[in-house]
């Protein structure tokens, strides 16, 4: 078991012809990743690292049975892009692509909710089951198959715990980058519960940072809901306000979306606060000794 | 992008939402120029909050007076930003100040109306403001049902709805971030006038808007000018007061890192994200700004290389370490292209650690110590 995608999961890529596109489907595929399939429009019946390509996601769909789709088209065409995927009955969207103007991402996502599809990002590093599927840009090699589920709105800090966890010899079950935007698809609340349901899962990792009340509003659900341990990390406590921080989502706007009230929020709920990075280790290893709260 | 009010202003006008007739001027004596009835309000323009406090606003009774404020209001420093223009506008006579404004809701996920009948400088902290959100798409009924939860009735609700909905079609058709009338009055005699306009143009979205191109190097008055050069290289820069640089690649990567440095007994001189898949000349820019920030001692390089190839940002810090000599540099390279980027950086004199808290604690130590 793992959250949202397994070793079966047949996936494919919109935009499979350009740069990001090429490089990473053939990084997917050498990590084993069923890729039967890409689109790009006009570009029907070429090949990229062996995989077809289609005109049309619904041809692609109907000669391969992918259902997840994986997004990695320029800013300005991922609107059409995600419409196509959602209408062609995709049902896990993953969309790489950074610098989507917000009044189209708001689009993206009502469509979704609408249609009940589940999508990961925008401008996220994707979702991997270490030793399964890999979908997006994770890079495979630093995770390793256990039972640690991680959410996270950053990629490298992702990494940067993921490979932390590895080298400690504590593996993963699934994690799941959901985007540094101001509005994303699956959030922190959406993959506890996922976490929380699933048997292969015993602690979960968020990293949040600092921007929104996402962290917040996670930290009340894990109160009421979920109950396997779970450890926070925040970054950005020496951000100032007013300033974005790389990620769109990441600001500080009118004394809302500082660390300090997501720290304080996590610990209200009882849950634990790695003050740096490396210390998520040490807080994961204590969380899996206790049993599962009931 | 953040519009001055007059650019603000004069858009709004453009679709018929009413303005005062103003004139800018970046020179005290083109005050001789004015063609404006006595009394009038002088504005300075800047891209910053507080600008009534900060002293920003003036009124004038005649030209004499006008002048002299005219002369002390430019130049003038509003939350450190220099005043370089001022707009001066006929004096209007207020009955009600309103406040209106559209902006995204990132936990609704969706555009939201704002409102209050209680307009002015400390609306952010107020309560009476009401929202209305666009859960499907904008229809001229929300305005009204906005106008309504304002406590707004009779022609009143139709004036205010119709500049909401107009409000609205520049929010959507500029892909704004923002745009806010602040305050919205009704005049004495009885007309709707948009005394203030603010409009933030979403960064992401600029290279769509045909309007708007080219405006955005005149628009960076709140940076500095090194900010300001990252900014046109495509790097996300935001300088700080501290000694260490930071150099990283992703955002939530380099805030942490900028977290640790200030865990272990340092200040970061600044957030540099270089961004997923950065190559030799990417590195290069990003190293020659934070070094050239006179408060810089030591630069701390943390990359963990997916997209990133680490041998293209070890090319860079090979460089970068014959050109400036002089140059502290601790560097954490790990992941895609490791063992090319040793290689490369071996016979540099470059730190190279591999744990991320032990290559802080060295750069502190270095020369980071508060």
């Amino acid at each position: 078991m793992s959250v949202l995608i397994n070793k079966e999961t047949k996936i494919l890529v919109q935009g499979i012809t350009g740069n990001m596109g090429k490089t990473h489907t053939g990084l997917m595929l050498k990590y084993g990743t069923k890729i039967v399939a890409g689109v790009t429009p006009g570009k029907g019946g070429q090949e990229v690292h062996g995989v077809k390509v289609y005109d049309t996601v619904q041809e692609a769909k109907e000669k391969t049975g992918a259902t997840v789709s994986c997004i990695f088209v320029p800013g300005f065409y991922a609107l059409d892009a995600a419409y196509e995927a959602f209408d062609a009955g995709m049902e896990l969207v993953v969309i790489i692509t950074e610098g989507i103007p917000p009044h189209d991402e708001v689009k993206i996502i009502r469509r979704a909710n609408e249609l009940k599809t589940n999508v990961i990002g925008p401008n996220c590093p994707g979702i991997i089951t270490p030793g399964e599927c890999l979908i997006g840009i994770h890079p495979g090699i630093i995770y390793k198959p256990g039972k640690v589920g991680m959410i996270s709105r950053s990629g490298t800090l992702t990494y940067e715990v993921a490979l932390t966890l590895s080298n400690a010899g504590i593996g993963q079950s699934t994690c799941i980058g959901i985007g540094g935007d101001p509005v994303i698809g699956l959030g922190f609340k959406e993959c506890l519960r996922l976490f929380n349901d699933d048997p292969k899962t015993e602690a979960i990792v968020l990293m949040g940072e600092i921007g929104g009340t996402a962290e917040e509003e996670a930290a009340e659900l894990i109160k009421k809901e979920i109950k396997k341990p779970v450890i926070a990390y925040i970054a950005g406590r020496t951000a100032p306000p007013g300033k974005r921080m790389g990620h769109a989502g990441a600001i500080i706007s009118g004394g809302k979306g500082t660390a300090d009230s997501k720290v304080k929020a996590f610990k209200d709920a009882n849950v634990e606060v790695a003050d740096i990075p490396s210390q998520v280790v040490a807080l994961v290893q204590d969380a899996i000794k206790q049993p599962i709260k009931v | 992008m953040k519009l001055f009010e007059f650019e603000a202003k004069t858009i709004m006008g453009s679709i018929g939402i009413p303005v005062p007739k103003g004139q800018i001027i970046k020179v005290a004596e083109e005050v001789f120029n004015l063609k404006l009835q006595y009394p009038v309000v002088i504005k300075c323009q800047v891209q910053s909050g507080g600008r009534g406090k900060a002293g920003g606003v003036k009124f004038a009774d005649n030209l004499d007076e006008t002048y002299e404020i005219a002369k002390k209001l430019l130049g003038l420093e509003i939350n450190g930003i220099k005043t370089s223009s001022l707009l001066i506008e006929p004096k209007t006579d207020i009955e009600k100040e309103l406040y209106v404004a559209i902006t995204l809701d990132r936990g609704r996920k969706s555009h939201i109306l704002l409102g209050s009948s209680e307009g002015g400088v400390e609306i952010e902290s107020s309560d009476s403001v009401k929202i209305i959100p666009v859960q499907t798409e904008y229809k001229p009924y929300l305005g009204r049902k906005l106008a309504k939860s304002m406590g707004l009735s009779e022609s009143k609700l139709n004036m205010v709805s119709e500049i909401i909905n107009k409000l609205y079609s520049l929010y959507e058709n500029y892909d704004l971030d923002l745009a806010e009338i602040n305050p919205l009055v009704f005049t004495k005699d009885g007309k709707i006038l948009a005394l203030d306009g603010k409009m933030t143009v979403n960064d992401d979205a600029i290279d769509r808007q045909p309007f708007f191109q080219g405006w955005e190097i005149n628009h960076l008055t709140d940076v500095s000018e090194r900010e300001l050069k990252a900014k046109i290289a495509g790097l996300n820069l935001v300088e700080l007061k501290g000694k260490i640089g930071i150099i990283c690649n992703g955002a939530g990567l380099t805030m942490a890192t900028m977290d640790l440095v200030k865990k272990y007994g340092g200040e970061p001189a600044n957030f540099l994200d270089v961004g997923g898949g950065a190559d030799e000349g990417r590195v290069k820019r990003a190293l020659k700004l934070v070094a050239d920030n006179p408060n810089v001692k030591i630069i701390l390089v943390n990359i963990l290389g997916g997209i990133t190839a680490c041998d293209e940002v070890a090319k860079a810090l090979k460089t970068f370490a014959v050109e400036n000599v002089d140059k502290k540099v601790v560097v954490r390279l790990l992941g895609n292209n490791q063992e090319k980027a040793a290689e490369i950086m071996k016979g540099t004199g470059i730190k190279s650690i591999d744990n991320l808290d032990m290559a802080v604690k060295e750069a502190v130590a270095l020369g980071g110590k508060v």
